[in-house]
């Protein structure tokens, strides 16, 4: 191990993966370490034996749910937009070629007492029993503005400045009810709380413009694709792109140590008595836990089931979204599942997951309201886990540390992660946008 | 797509670093070899059609990537395999001791529902290097070796010269088409997310 590389990274979370593969692909000399011996870190995929170890302290699951080899259960349940970021990074660096897709059952929004689809076109809406007859015209004119919005031409804004109308005043200009907000801005433009209401219109419009593009591209009848085998695909698919770009990769590394020289800059890792040098070190926060600080807790719970969650017209993958103010919480709920049709569980089981920034210690009776939604479980696990953010300066030390991730079921929050790191660590912008066309190009 | 299970037959290759697997791997698809070596760089999976009686098989060959120098393939590389081929170096006892623990770890990781029965092809590399006189694992114990571990196929080959190549996965396709026969697997429609075709061709001499 004792050598010199640019970049060495710590940790196999996807964030880290990406980054290794990114950088590897230009050029970069990384070295990537994990303490453990599978890839994913926080943020992999279990299989049952090792899910009854991490949350009951056992060796061995029951037989009777079937072999531990045909679970794979993600730790950080998400769901990839269509023409999400996620999406798009997979294109530009062809790691689609490792991985197999398929599209997400449903999509559906918990308003009025009720799980219930929601649409994201005036032709669905116009559908929905989500909203009465008057309702539904004046949703459908707002849905129409937002899908001929386009920033540069201004005959498309309504004689509105969207930089400067908040997403309040332009709900208002509507005349749109509560609970049409409501599954609006956190099911369609995936907002985790009420604060973009008084935030300018424009990052509203512009999500829910990805929502429509999102379902508009697979054809499905969700905005979401999901690999088969679960999450824990991706940042192996990562790592080795960035090991057939010459990436070298060390798992099952234990106590990783960052070495700084006298005035705090990295200068290398230590590990089981050797030492490789670098440049700059990009790791999850596990690993520098002296530069992190906490901002907050995630509650979530993990079902084994045998059937589809109740109301969602028998999806085999679908996501439901509980508005904060449906529960009077701070911010949102997601309940997530998926089920042997992505190759996650044997024939017949379902995975379900529910979570939420924790806002009390008891994740059992907070997340009530989501698993209340599950029907009857085979098994549940609860838990809470810390989330993290980093407070170093990168150009003094250079750390690059990545922030844990949230409780959302999408990953447009995961990616802009990744991609501000992209940029700092090296100074460049990725663009993700040509390659999108040109798979449209594709297509056409 | 039942189908598509029937027409691409994952095959994996392990073994130490240095043994020849990618040149092994670029000897069958491109006929070419490289005497410069690095430790693998830019090898990543090459396919290959093929047509065996009245069918067209595309053999989906794998490399390691570098990943096994220090033992750290993921999961997702082994899943799926149809046939894995454990390669060792004639001139590296250690090489040859190390498949042991390559079959081990394939068995664990793939978990294949029938693993007494399922299809490995070990090839002996390098036969050529200084005309065979500084070879150290004789044939007769790489043979003894494979007959005690359920019959495995055995070909002595030089990815150098070519020697042996074709005939080699000549029968690793023959028993990835078997095993690919065999197991019913459920397969879920899936959805094209890229412009990239998950069959072309990629990687360089090395």
């Amino acid at each position: 191990m004792d050598e010199e590389y640019e970049v060495i990274v710590l940790g196999t979370g996807l964030k880290e993966c990406i980054l290794s593969g990114l950088l590897s692909v230009d050029g970069v000399k990384v070295l990537h370490m994990d303490r453990n011996d599978y890839y994913g870190g926080e943020s992999t995929s279990l299989n049952l034996n090792q899910l009854w170890k991490k949350f009951r302290g056992e060796e061995k699951a029951p037989e009777h749910l079937g072999a531990s080899r045909d679970y794979n259960v993600d730790m950080m349940p998400k769901f990839m937009m269509g023409n999400g970021k996620l999406v798009r990074t997979l294109i530009h660096t062809d790691v689609t070629k490792y991985l197999s897709f398929k599209a997400v059952d449903g999509s559906y929004v918990f308003v009025k007492g009720k799980v219930q689809k929601v649409p994201a076109t005036p032709m669905e809406a116009l559908k929905s029993s989500l909203m009465g007859i008057f309702e539904k015209r004046r949703a459908g004119k707002f849905f129409s503005f937002v899908q001929e919005y386009d920033e540069k031409d201004p005959k498309t804004h309504d004689g509105m400045d969207l930089t400067r109308v908040t997403t309040k005043e332009l709900i208002a200009k509507y005349g749109l009810d509560g609970n049409t907000i409501d599954f609006i801005g956190h099911a369609v433009a995936l907002h985790t709380n009420d604060q973009h209401l008084d935030q300018p219109a424009f990052d509203t419009v512009m999500r829910m413009k990805l929502y429509a593009e999102s379902l508009a591209r697979f054809q499905g009848t969700s905005p979401y694709i999901y690999p088969l085998y679960g999450l824990g695909e991706l940042p192996q698919a990562f790592a080795r792109l960035s090991a057939v770009y010459g990436g070298t990769y060390m798992l099952n590394k234990p106590e990783c140590k960052v070495e700084f020289d006298e005035g705090g800059k990295v200068i290398g890792v230590t590990s089981e008595g050797e030492t490789a040098k670098c440049k700059k070190i990009v790791c999850d926060p596990s690993y520098l836990p002296n530069k992190v600080r906490k901002i907050g807790r995630v509650a979530r719970a993990i079902a084994i089931m045998s059937h589809p969650i109740p109301n969602t017209n028998d999806s085999h993958s679908v996501q439901v979204i509980i508005p904060q103010k449906q529960l009077a919480r701070k911010s949102d709920m997601y309940v997530f599942c998926c089920s042997y049709s992505h190759n996650v569980a044997p024939k017949g089981k379902f995975i379900a997951f529910v979570s939420t920034d924790a806002e009390t210690d008891n994740p059992q009776t907070e997340l009530k309201p989501g698993t209340d939604l599950l029907g009857p479980v085979d098994e549940i696990f609860f838990d809470m886990y810390d989330r993290y953010e980093p407070v170093n300066e990168p150009e003094l030390d250079n750390c690059f540390i990545s922030t844990s991730y949230d409780a959302t079921t999408h990953f447009e929050t995961t990616v802009a992660d990744v991609l501000n790191m992209y940029t700092l660590i090296t100074g460049k912008q990725l663009d993700l946008s040509v390659d999108l066309s040109a798979a449209s190009a594709a297509e056409e | 797509m039942p189908s598509r299970r029937r027409t691409l037959l994952k095959v994996i290759i392990l073994g130490d670093s240095g043994v020849g697997k990618t040149s092994l791997m670029n000897q069958y698809v491109n006929k070419k070899f490289s005497n410069q070596y690095k430790a693998t760089i830019g090898a990543d999976f090459l396919t290959k059609e093929v047509q065996f009686e009245d069918r067209l098989f595309t053999l989906q060959i794998w490399d390691t990537a570098g990943q096994e120098r220090f033992q750290s393939l993921g999961v997702a590389f082994y899943r799926g395999a149809d046939c894995c081929v454990l390669v060792y170096d004639v001139n590296s006892a250690k090489s040859f001791e190390d498949l042991n623990n390559w079959r081990e770890e394939f068995l664990i990781q793939a978990s294949p529902s029938d693993p007494e029965n399922f299809p490995f092809v070990v090839i002996g590399n390098k036969i050529d290097v200084d005309g065979g006189s500084s070879r150290v694992v004789s044939e007769k114990k790489a043979r003894a070796w494979c007959a005690s571990k359920g019959n495995i196929p055995y070909y002595e080959t030089s990815a150098k010269v070519g020697t042996n190549v074709e005939d080699a996965f000549l029968c690793i396709t023959t028993n990835a088409m078997k095993s690919g026969e065999e197991e019913e697997m459920y397969l879920p429609d899936t959805i094209d997310v890229g412009t990239s075709n998950p069959q072309r061709s990629t990687g360089c001499e090395c």
